[in-house]
């Protein structure tokens, strides 16, 4: 009798969980990809490649920490790219000289650089909030107020940009942290965007906050009823996204010492894909931040052997939509051929 | 006492219903009361209610019109489709490639809402037989459609357009801009008529009862016999044709094939559907004041553009939508309450 309860009848008995599997699964494709690109590609097979692979998508990491902890808990952040939009014009704003140049444009708050980051990501964490009060408190779909709030974020970017870039007269100090050169290509914001993702594995495997994400998404009501505060947990990972977002375009505006209100188009999109093609599940509950960063690696694999292959980069559209396809159909008919 | 109770709790049910029903036409009075007020450079003699003024914003207006419409009924059945605009772009894109090659207007418009519907169905497959949830399932094919709305553009230019050896022809402008009917386009006047259809199909026929059924509760509707994924799967075919349609006015109005016309359209939608009071987790929800939902946006649209520099518009629309959806929450919570 016990022997049947710790035994075979369990569904995942002495096997190793969906998620650890899932991720595996995602490795061997992300060496298979890179294979099969180094062979067909001349060239390809090169650590300037990989370290190109690591230099070119760590924004998408960073912005993907917030998005998978959200996704596993059943929600969605579609204003990420407006707000990297935001921080990156924001920040060059708020120290661009005051009473100088010749322009608008080139017209500033003339804060220190300090106080300058600490006031945009002020006003990341004010469009975090307002998606916080309207999905948490109001319960109103989060495909719908993310929407909302990216327009609000890149219309912020753009009012304070007048429609263009701010580049005129940035002091020296705006372009340092993002280009502390590292190793060959890498900057110092690869190494952010690991510290990032150490911090963040650590909350999702060893932190009651970590698991408790996880259980909202597997069932929100079983959740409230064993005394999670469901609301003020989601509110948080809504700060923690904006913010998360802010310090990317922060990083991005500095690399090209330039806020340009055009930035990060699409970057919402990528970031659910690199979430997606970790393991994530559309309806919450499963999903992890290791997976996330194969999932990137995946994409940027694919995404420059698109380019090495000079296909177009509208392809670009059409490649990150069929990969995000057949990883979830691929997924859900592995998991569904494990469980059997 | 308990009685008195009643009247006035139904009094205030009565009120509130009332202010439902009429909301949405007091905040189109309100909007273009004040854009009236305002003098703005794009509106002729400088003001905006001047009659060839507001038949050139509704000329202008039909493909979104058109859309919100129809986007109602999705909303009803409590799904989402965030490829709106992209069907939007790569419509308007092969339509223009179709006229330069020497199409009739008729034989395009076929094959233009053949590919909405193929469009549509892919849509509804990925949702209802794949199983993908709506809102991911569209935006994976909002970006596919985006990318071949761009492929379809030869690399070195930006839209389709007249070529050294091809020309548009010259009735293509008259679907949208040739002046039929006070002023009015044929692309308005078809709007019309598919409100109209529209409002039929939705209170008129046992299709129209089955959207609200499978929105407001699936497996009740499901256990009375309804077939689900064939209704919602219809919406989204329609959906797909209705965006053609959009795609065939666009295309006739701007002239050229512009593969980002598209862009934001499903924003607009949805906003459209929040002012006319549609529940976004389905089961309610009326075309006519999206219709209406749609005529504000595109008077706040046109009226900001010529007060405010265009780099407001982002700003305005993201605080449009957050305005809808808080007007929304708040109308439906009251009902709910009384």
């Amino acid at each position: 009798m016990s022997k049947q309860i710790e035994g075979k009848n369990l569904p995942l008995a002495g096997k190793i969980s969906n998620e650890s599997y899932l991720n595996r699964v995602m490795f061997l494709v992300l060496i298979a990809l890179f294979g099969i690109a180094s062979l067909t590609i001349g060239n390809y097979f090169s650590t300037a490649t990989a370290l190109n692979l690591i230099a070119n998508n760590w924004y998408i990491v960073i912005l993907g920490v917030g998005v998978t902890f959200l996704l596993v808990s059943g929600h969605l952040d579609m204003s990420v790219g407006g707000i990297v939009a935001m921080a990156g014009v924001l920040s060059a704003y708020f120290c661009q000289p005051a009473n100088e140049g010749f322009s608008e444009l080139g017209q500033g708050l003339g804060m220190p650089y300090g106080v300058a980051i600490g006031l945009t990501l002020v006003c990341c964490l004010v469009i975090g909030a307002l998606n916080a009060l309207f999905i948490a408190k109001m319960r109103v779909a989060s495909i719908i107020v993310t929407l909302g709030t990216m327009s609000i974020a890149r219309g912020v970017g753009q009012v304070a940009a007048l429609g263009a870039q701010r580049s005129a007269g940035m002091p020296d100090i705006f372009g340092v942290i993002g280009n502390v050169p590292l190793f060959g290509p890498i900057k110092i914001a690869a190494a952010i965007a690991a510290i990032l993702v150490i911090v963040a594995l650590y909350i999702e495997k060893n932190t009651t906050f970590g698991r408790r994400t996880y259980l909202i998404g597997a069932n929100r009501e079983a959740a409230r009823l064993s005394g999670i505060k469901v609301e003020r947990h989601i509110a948080l990972l809504y700060l923690l996204s904006s913010l998360l977002a802010g310090i990317t375009g922060i990083l991005l505006a500095s690399e090209m010492k330039a806020g340009i209100s055009t930035r990060g188009t699409g970057f919402e999109f990528s970031a659910l894909v690199v979430t997606l093609l970790g393991g994530a599940s559309i309806d919450g509950g499963v999903g992890s931040v290791l997976g996330m960063v194969i999932g990137a690696m995946i994409l940027g694999v694919v995404s420059s052997a698109a380019y090495s292959m000079l296909l177009r980069p509208e392809w670009q559209f059409i490649l990150k939509a069929t990969v995000t396809f057949l990883a979830i159909i691929a997924q859900r008919y592995l998991l569904d051929r494990r469980s059997r | 006492m308990s009685a008195n109770c009643n009247t006035t709790n139904l009094r205030g049910v009565k009120a509130k219903r009332l202010i439902k029903q009429i909301y949405v036409y007091v905040i189109l009075a309100i909007v273009v009361a004040v854009l009236s007020m305002l003098k703005g450079d794009l509106f002729q003699r400088g003001n905006f209610l001047f009659p060839p003024n507001i038949a050139n914003l509704l000329r202008m207006s039909a493909p979104i019109l058109m859309i919100s419409s129809a986007f109602t009924l999705i909303f009803i059945t409590g799904n989402m489709d965030l490829s709106v605009g992209s069907i939007l772009s790569l419509t308007t894109v092969v339509n223009a490639i179709l006229l330069l090659n020497g199409f009739s207007f008729l034989a395009a418009m076929v094959i233009v809402l053949s590919l909405g519907v193929v469009l549509g169905f892919i849509n509804g497959f990925l949702v209802m037989k794949l199983r993908i949830t709506p809102v991911i399932a569209t935006l994976i094919t909002m970006n596919a459609y985006q990318g071949l709305a761009r492929y379809l553009v030869p690399p070195g230019i930006s839209s389709i357009t007249n070529t050294d050896t091809l020309t548009m022809p010259e009735w293509m402008g008259n679907f949208s801009k040739g002046q039929v009917f006070l002023g009015l386009s044929w692309a308005f006047i078809v709007a019309i008529a598919l409100l109209i259809g529209l409002v039929i199909l939705q209170r008129r026929t046992v299709f129209g009862k089955y959207l609200v059924a499978a929105g407001g509760n699936r497996t009740a509707a499901e256990l009375s016999g309804i077939n689900v994924v064939k209704v919602v799967w219809g919406v989204y075919i329609l959906l797909g044709a209705v965006s053609a349609l959009a795609g065939v006015a666009r295309a006739s109005y701007l002239l050229i094939g512009e593969p980002y016309t598209g862009t934001g359209a499903e924003t607009e939608a949805i906003i459209a559907c929040l002012l006319g009071g549609t529940v976004f987790s389905g089961g309610e929800g009326s075309v006519v004041k999206s219709f209406v939902g749609a005529l504000i946006i595109v008077c706040l649209t046109f009226g900001l553009k010529s007060v405010i520099p265009e780099y407001w518009q982002m700003l305005a629309k993201g605080a449009v939508l957050v305005f809808a959806v808080v007007l929304n929450h708040l109308l439906s919570k009251e009902t709910a309450v009384a």
